[in-house]
């Protein structure tokens, strides 16, 4: 292995527990704040998260954790594009920060489920990956079924539920299977969710 | 050069489909082409021997040879030859009814890849990846989904998020339950005696179909596309993607024999498939949205395959088998007829909008309507001779439920009656001379329907009642697709 790549090894490992939590937070930023240049941001960041918990999975090619990451930021290009047609319609430009409506409610649901995910991390270790990995999915699991659950009309915010519900199912995955045709088909899956949410978040924009 | 068939069939319709995505403005040249390269499909697979090499000019191809890419095997096996020409056909066909419906539609290029992919689906031999090709396609056919028609005055019609971004969900939902089957299934085959690990791919595996054939509680996209989809796009859906899903679940059953063998195999899909059935006949009986009918009887006409697979008998599994050949048959006419009637309703289609349509657009609301009396499965239809055979499997362990499903039936039947005896009252708005707009393809009073549309229209109601008639004339085809699938030995 090359210095580097022993480097990057023991990097993910260290940072494999704040990524997991990382990948929450930047969830929760989408999930409470409804401006739309917020949550790009954060879904910047979460990709970058998940890029990190990859190196770790693909821990002697890190090209394909740096491809997860340039992936995930091109499907966010398009999905901040499409928000913006979208927004730019049915809604006048507000303050730079707009909390989601129902906050209160939704900080609710935030907390029970993060209790739950975490809980459940404890008691139910997900089989054949770490306990930072488990952890990760779980957490992705829950941010997609709070987004399916309270965010229906919303075609973006239900794209990005999909993405993370991929990205949780693409880390336990292939942290059994890191065969680059299931990496690569995955890949491919997550382009086209991006592609689809654009497409359906413009979709109903009066021409 | 010799191309393996896998190869052959998915990179030459996928080839073509890009071709025709850049052609897409010339509607009748597109679609008759995807119908043709379908068709040509169909015809390949069924007549060209699968040991023997067929010479295209300089390229020849050996259907039966496997393909291998990164170590993974794709190959057509006897098996596969019936529902790929099947899910071909059907293709065709709808590429056909959807010319004079789609104009400029991206649903020709789109359509012909989901084609592909599904047969690639079907082909390839490990689990994870079938479901990521099952994953690809639904995800394509959401394009098609959400577009709407526009027609020549610019009014458009169909086309909403909803229906896509709910087949996206349910989709993907379903795709971690098969992808870690696989995982199970491979650590199974290193420690035999750890049965827990086929119980949680059992498990995994019904959640994952109950999601994509829409089981209750997961039917709500059905219902969804339904009603936000152009026609030809939901008949495709519901025809050949969902055609596609129930063979993949017979190879899983053929593969997997002992998922079958379980003691409550029967039991749950007869219970899931009646708990279907019940549900959407009675959803379907109190609707006054045409397209929710069309999900709904697709909902009940689900649940019956169910419940046919659950008798574990080989004349079950034959009716399955027909239900899935009559079904294109069916959705192609209310396809067509709830295509008019949308137009019709500038894109409404509550039956209080469409209300004395029938006088307006005679031949739509006759479409539509035998279509739904088939997709009920009464007579005279090819559905009929399904369903009856069906209720008589059941009346012959359990009345009670072959009553049930006979009542489910009739509450998709009775969502039709309700619908039709609005269509036929005259409204205000129709006395009033409320008629589509010049030059809609829409018939209108005193002028006559589209002759391209009308001959479709006349061509599947023949169809329909001809085989409603004499169903001895698919039941060779379907016994020979059901002795493929030998996991039933009775």
């Amino acid at each position: 292995m090359s210095p580097f790549l022993h480097w990057l090894d023991r990097f993910s490992d260290f940072a494999s527990l704040p990524a997991a939590w990382g990948i929450f937070v930047a969830g929760a930023v989408i999930y409470l704040i409804s401006e739309w240049r917020i949550r790009f941001l954060a879904l910047l960041v979460q990709y970058v998260f998940v890029g990190v918990l990859f190196a770790g999975i693909f821990d002697t090619r890190p090209e394909m954790a740096l491809l997860k990451i340039i992936v995930g930021w091109l499907i966010s290009g398009a999905l901040l594009l499409s928000a913006q047609i979208r927004w730019r319609t049915v809604r006048a430009p507000g303050r730079l920060v707009s909390w989601a409506t129902n906050l209160p409610f939704r900080v609710l649901v935030l907390l029970t489920a993060t209790a739950i995910g975490w809980l459940a991390s404890q008691r139910f270790s997900l089989p054949y990956v770490s306990a930072e990995l488990g952890l990760a999915c779980l957490l992705l699991v829950v941010l997609a079924l709070l987004f399916f659950g309270t965010e229906e009309e919303d075609p973006t915010i239900i794209g990005v539920g999909v993405l993370n519900l991929l990205s949780a199912l693409e880390i336990f995955y292939t942290a059994q299977d890191p065969g680059l045709l299931v990496s690569g088909l995955l890949v491919v899956v997550s382009l086209l969710v991006g592609l689809a949410t654009s497409y359906l978040t413009v979709a109903e924009v009066p021409s | 050069m010799n191309l393996p068939g896998p190869l052959f069939v998915v990179g030459s319709l996928l080839a073509i489909a890009a071709g025709l995505l850049i052609l897409r403005r010339f509607t009748l040249i597109v679609a008759w082409v995807s119908a043709i390269a379908a068709g040509a499909i169909a015809v390949f697979v069924t007549m060209a021997p699968l040991d023997q090499t067929v010479d295209f000019g300089p390229i020849s191809v050996t259907l039966g040879a496997p393909l291998s890419i990164f170590g993974r095997v794709a190959v057509i096996e006897p098996v596969d030859l019936l529902p790929l020409t099947l899910i071909a056909l059907i293709a065709s066909v709808l590429f056909l009814v959807a010319w004079r419906l789609l104009p400029r539609s991206s649903f020709f290029a789109t359509g012909l890849a989901i084609l592909a992919l599904l047969s690639g689906a079907l082909m390839v031999q490990q689990v994870v990846y079938a479901a990521l090709l099952v994953e690809i396609a639904a995800l394509l056919a959401i394009f098609p989904l959400a577009e709407p028609i526009v027609d020549e005055q610019g009014n458009r019609y169909s086309g909403g998020a909803r229906g896509g971004l709910q087949y996206m969900v349910y989709t993907t939902l379903a795709l971690p339950g098969l992808m870690i089957t696989q995982l199970l299934l491979e650590q199974f085959a290193i420690f035999p005696n750890d049965l827990g690990l086929l119980q949680t791919a059992t498990i995994l595996l019904a959640f994952s179909f109950a999601l994509l054939l829409g089981a209750v509680p997961f039917q709500s996209w059905l219902s969804a596309v339904a009603t936000d989809g152009s026609p030809p796009m939901v008949t495709f859906l519901f025809a050949v993607n969902l055609g596609a899903v129930w063979f993949l679940l017979l190879a899983y059953l053929q593969t997997y024999s002992w998922l079958s063998a379980q003691a409550a195999f029967g039991q749950l899909f007869t219970l899931v498939g009646l708990i279907m059935m019940v549900a959407g006949g009675t959803l379907a009986a109190s609707q006054n949205r045409l397209g929710r009918i069309v999900g709904y009887a697709t909902l009940v006409d689900n649940g019956a395959m169910l419940v046919a697979l659950g008798s574990r008998h080989v004349t079950g599994l034959s009716l399955s088998i027909m239900m899935l050949v009559a079904r294109p048959l069916s959705l192609g006419l209310m396809a067509l007829g709830l295509d008019g009637l949308r137009r019709l309703g500038k894109g409404d289609d509550r039956v209080v909008t469409l209300a004395g349509a029938a006088w307006q657009v005679p031949w739509r609301t006759l479409a539509f309507v035998v279509g739904g009396i088939s997709m009920a499965g009464f007579p005279l239809s090819l559905g009929f001779a399904a369903r009856w055979g069906l209720y008589r499997l059941l009346a012959e362990d359990n009345l009670f439920q072959a009553v049930l499903a006979l009542l489910s039936s009739a509450g998709v039947m009775m969502g039709l009656v309700n619908t039709m005896r609005l269509l036929v009252t005259p409204s205000r708005s129709s006395a009033d001379g409320h008629l589509p707009d010049e030059g809609s393809p829409v018939g209108r009073r005193g002028t006559r329907e589209d002759p391209v549309v009308l001959a479709m229209i006349l061509a599947l109601l023949v169809g329909t009642i001809l085989l409603g008639l004499f169903p001895q004339l698919v039941s060779g085809i379907v016994s020979q697709m059901t002795e493929e699938f030998t996991f039933f030995s009775q």
